[in-house]
């Protein structure tokens, strides 16, 4: 199970697991951004191939008005997925 | 070796996640293994399903553990032809606007199992990959 939603503090939280079948709840809520945001990763335990095209779709589109995601909380398993990708030079990332 | 058929969606990827999970933490596999192994699993389930999807039989997922480390077969009697051990390296050094969202999986799993090897036969895809327990992850 995936979930995202706003913290009072105007993070979004991420937790569960990103995968291939969770991915289109992610797009629908990645897809009204329309400013820069924190995404909190503390709770989240897993991303595939799935959710990382709907990162990378989020910040390009992001970019073209100025705006950014940035990453917080990525625990190793999900950092190593970044550095792999390449995401650690196209997205600020702090790990936990 | 535990082995079971997934109906060939990708609802299915939730039960094939407890499916293989169960398996690695009975034998109690160290989670710098069971990241990758849930990742590989999933990227080459979710390309089966989707360059094949009017494939009728389910697809076969075979687990095995032994000393720490996990090798898993995945069996799909109705696929077209994809080798998934040819080089499929994405430019991750491009800029954000040279990248393109997607094709990411295979290049993962590439980079993260210790072996892949793939043999077809006959419209049948068999592709194998194993993932062993490194000591500097203990």
């Amino acid at each position: 199970m995936f979930e995202i939603d706003y913290a009072e503090s105007g993070e979004i939280i991420c937790s569960g697991r990103l995968d291939a079948a969770q991915s289109a709840k992610a797009e629908a809520f990645l897809g009204r951004l329309d400013a820069s945001r924190t995404l909190d990763f503390e709770r989240l335990e897993y991303i595939s191939s799935a959710g990382l095209a709907i990162l990378l779709k989020t910040q390009k589109r992001l970019s073209e008005s100025g705006a950014a995601l940035k990453i917080i909380n990525v625990n190793k398993h999900i950092y190593d997925i970044f550095r792999y990708s390449g995401f650690n030079a196209i997205f600020e990332i702090d790990t936990l | 070796m535990a082995g079971q058929p997934f109906k060939r969606s990708i609802d299915s990827v939730a039960e094939i996640y407890r499916f293989s999970e169960d398996i690695m933490a009975a034998a109690d596999i160290h989670e710098s293994v069971r990241f990758p192994v849930h990742l590989a699993i999933e990227e080459l389930f979710v390309n089966l399903v989707t360059y094949n999807p009017g494939a009728e039989r389910d697809i076969l997922i075979e687990v095995e553990v032994a000393n720490g480390g996990v090798a898993v077969t995945i069996t799909d009697h109705d696929a077209a032809e994809f080798d998934v051990t040819k080089d499929r390296s994405v430019d991750t050094g491009a800029s954000l606007r040279e990248r393109k969202p997607g094709g990411l999986g295979l290049h993962l799993i590439q980079h993260m199992v210790d072996t892949l090897e793939y043999d077809y036969r006959g419209g049948r895809s068999k592709i194998r990959f194993s993932k062993e327990l490194e000591t500097r992850d203990v």
